[in-house]
């Protein structure tokens, strides 16, 4: 049995369609990253589309975004970066959203309000507090959505930011992507029933929610970002998601139950169930989907055009942005 | 407990790599002694990401080789608690990038109990971490900030640089009375192999060790950066006769190494991957000069990386000396 569909049938296909976008855009990157064009590392979303397109869809352009955990592709697509400007970072190159200085796991858009992930796991909620301060300080109605994945909520940066948050009862979402597993380390021997929870004693509102369901989440933080448009302060939602693919490309993952593995690729693939549901109310076609992936798959080839004929930074532009202003030769080592 | 302090010819060796040097180690401690145990990120069932603890959950089980939540202040901040009760914990930091949440730990407790307790408590810890360049990764994940750990006093900082040194450097940190911080060059974890005695030794900490001898210029390094100096100074051999010292221990330093050689030389230079500013290659330049002023025949080359963050892909081969930029330093220094 399917679920209803609880928006207007044009947002819905935007949904498929932005789910779609991640994973052929990560189909992609994966092969480009096999073939040793992407160096470095590269995290995948693979059963996190759901939850970022519907985060995605429920902010405004000018909430901010800081985000967290390891699954970021999907996350920068769901806060509208071009898929060249993302490729183009991904392959360290100047066409990239960061000149490619900063690679898969720094992508940052000062322009979309998409404040970039600093590497350290659990530490980018502090600075969301921050953001959300300053719009308060600027009495904007702008909120500050910040995600973590289950593994970074063991950091004491993570609570500290909502000590902060609380105390002033800032307009801050905080968003928990759990997908049970940190690497190796599972969540469920953390100990709050659900994550949100952590949320309680600072007396925020709590979520959690089925995170594999486009719906439910845009539903879930539309009604957190309201509440603090309109001053209501901090929610804590746990986006509970399934991880359908390795931590990083090459992890064996030989820390995972085969049975239940294919279990949840079966049952938690946000982008199947969100297509039979859509067919089976004559929302989409079939060769509707086949347009959206031809579309999609043209666009992502244009990204990998953009970027591998973009050049790489010169060897000096390492120095720049150090500092604005160089004082006593600082940098001048070369 | 009686223990080795050198390997011996005759034993029985295995040809390691780096990281598998660092299983061996920590293994035949694990062996030799009950009291120490590994802890960390996905060092268990995983095997670490870098695969250094692969095997030892499945021999020790779960208690020995402790999963822990993903937070390097709770990680570090616990092994502190075990030490202080008198087990002999060894850490891992998945990055070397990731230890400034436990940084406060390290600072704040370990290396300071013994002092504060007028040696009431003390802190048998080991802390590892993969450091340095090599992984094509920006940033947490290729800096080396080794000079911030030397300046706390109460901490020693080891750096090996050879497969055998490793197992023995290790096996000496475990046994140390004190915190070690044991920084693994991921660069060089599979580069080479090397014959490793199969039994438990130790390398003493504190002692450099000259791994190439010669008369005209010191040069001092350690980690990732002792293989292409040793580069350098064999395609120099016809112009310059360069000694290559190997610190291996950055906290507290080998002086009586460093100021024999270049009492021999007059002449320096010193190869790190960390930025120059602040680096310890300053340190060093301030050692000689203190104590060695009157032999001084040139500046003192300072050859590292440079004064930003580790960079992304491409510049990685820009950041990190390599042997051309090493022989240009030795050759100024050498030319003065
Ligand atoms: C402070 C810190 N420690 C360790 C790491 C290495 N690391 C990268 S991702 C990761 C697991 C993150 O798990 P989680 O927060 O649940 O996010 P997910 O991978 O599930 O998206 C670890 C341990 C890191 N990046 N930062």
């Amino acid at each position: 049995m399917t679920q209803n569909v609880s928006v207007d049938d044009e947002t819905a296909r935007q949904f498929l369609e932005g789910m779609l976008r991640i994973d052929i855009f990560e189909e992609e990157t994966k092969e480009r990253f096999g073939e040793g064009e992407i160096p470095g590392f590269v995290h995948l979303s693979g059963g996190h589309e759901g939850s970022h397109i519907g985060m995605g869809a429920a902010m405004g352009d000018d909430d901010w975004l800081a985000v967290g955990g390891a699954r970021l592709i999907g996350q920068y697509i769901a806060k509208g970066v071009p898929l060249p400007d993302i490729m183009a970072e991904l392959y360290g190159r100047v066409g990239g959203s960061n000149k490619g200085h900063g690679g898969q796991m720094h992508v940052s858009d000062i322009g979309r309000k998409l404040y970039g992930h600093a590497a350290t796991i659990g530490s980018g909620q502090n600075p969301a507090v921050g953001l959300a301060l300053a719009e308060e300080i600027q009495e904007t109605d702008n909120v500050a959505v910040t995600t973590i994945g289950d593994g970074g909520t063991s950091r004491g940066s993570f609570h500290t930011a909502l000590v902060f948050a609380a105390y002033w009862d800032l307009p801050v979402v905080f968003v928990i992507e759990n997908n049970e597993w940190a690497i190796s380390t599972p969540a469920e021997s953390l100990s709050p029933d659900h994550l949100s929870d952590y949320g309680i004693p600072h007396k925020m509102a709590t979520e959690s929610i089925d995170g594999s369901d486009v719906e439910a989440v845009y539903h879930t933080v539309s009604e957190a970002i309201e509440r603090a448009r309109n001053g209501g302060g901090p929610t804590v939602i746990e986006s509970r998601v399934a991880r359908l693919v390795p931590h990083f490309e090459g992890d064996k993952e030989t820390y995972r139950d085969t049975d239940e593995y294919e279990r949840l690729k079966e049952e938690k693939d946000p982008i199947e169930n969100y297509r039979e549901r859509l067919l089976e109310r004559d929302i989409v076609t079939e060769t509707g989907i086949e347009d959206m992936i031809a579309n999609i798959e043209t666009e992502v080839k244009e990204a990998v055009e953009f970027a591998r004929e973009s050049p790489e930074p010169e060897p000096e532009a390492a120095y720049d942005h150090v500092y604005r202003t160089p004082l006593y030769g600082q940098g001048e080592n070369q | 407990m009686a223990t080795e302090t050198e390997p011996q010819t005759d034993r029985e060796t295995e040809s390691l790599t780096l990281v598998q040097a660092v299983q061996d180690g920590l293994r035949t401690e694990m062996e030799r002694d009950e009291d120490v145990l590994v802890m960390g990120e996905d060092v268990g069932k995983n095997g670490g990401v870098f695969r250094a603890t692969e095997g030892l959950y499945d021999q020790f089980g779960e208690e020995r080789v402790i999963d822990t939540p993903l937070a390097e202040s709770g990680i570090v901040g616990t092994a502190i608690g075990m030490a202080a009760y008198g087990l002999r914990p060894v850490a891992e930091m998945q990055f070397m990038g990731f230890i400034y949440p436990a940084f406060d730990q390290i600072v704040s407790h370990a290396a300071r109990l013994r002092t504060r307790s007028r040696g009431r408590f003390t802190c048998p810890l080991v802390v590892r971490a993969p450091y340095g360049g090599g992984i094509r990764a920006p940033e947490h994940h290729s800096e080396s900030t080794e000079a911030m750990f030397v300046h706390q006093p109460g901490l020693k900082v080891v750096v090996p640089s050879t497969p055998a040194d490793t197992k023995g450097l290790l096996t000496s940190a475990i046994r140390d009375p004190d915190p070690v911080l044991f920084l693994e060059p991921k660069l060089i974890y599979r580069a080479f192999r090397e014959d490793v005695p199969v039994d438990s030794y130790e390398v003493p900490l504190g002692e450099a060790a000259v791994r190439r001898e010669g008369s005209d210029v010191s040069v001092f390094t350690w980690g990732a950066m002792t293989r292409p100096t040793l580069e350098a100074a064999d395609n120099l051999a016809d112009e310059v006769d360069v000694e290559v010292v190997d610190l291996r221990t950055l906290s507290p330093l080998d002086d009586d190494t460093i100021l024999d050689s270049f009492k021999k030389t007059g002449r320096a230079a010193v190869v790190h991957e960390a930025p120059k500013t602040g680096g310890l290659a300053g340190e060093i330049t301030a050692t000689i000069q203190e104590e060695a002023l009157l032999y001084q025949e040139a500046p003192i080359e300072r050859i590292t990386g440079f004064d930003t963050p580790f960079p992304l892909y491409a510049l990685e081969d820009y950041y990190l000396p390599e042997a051309a930029r090493i022989e240009d330093g030795i050759r100024r220094a050498a030319g003065f």
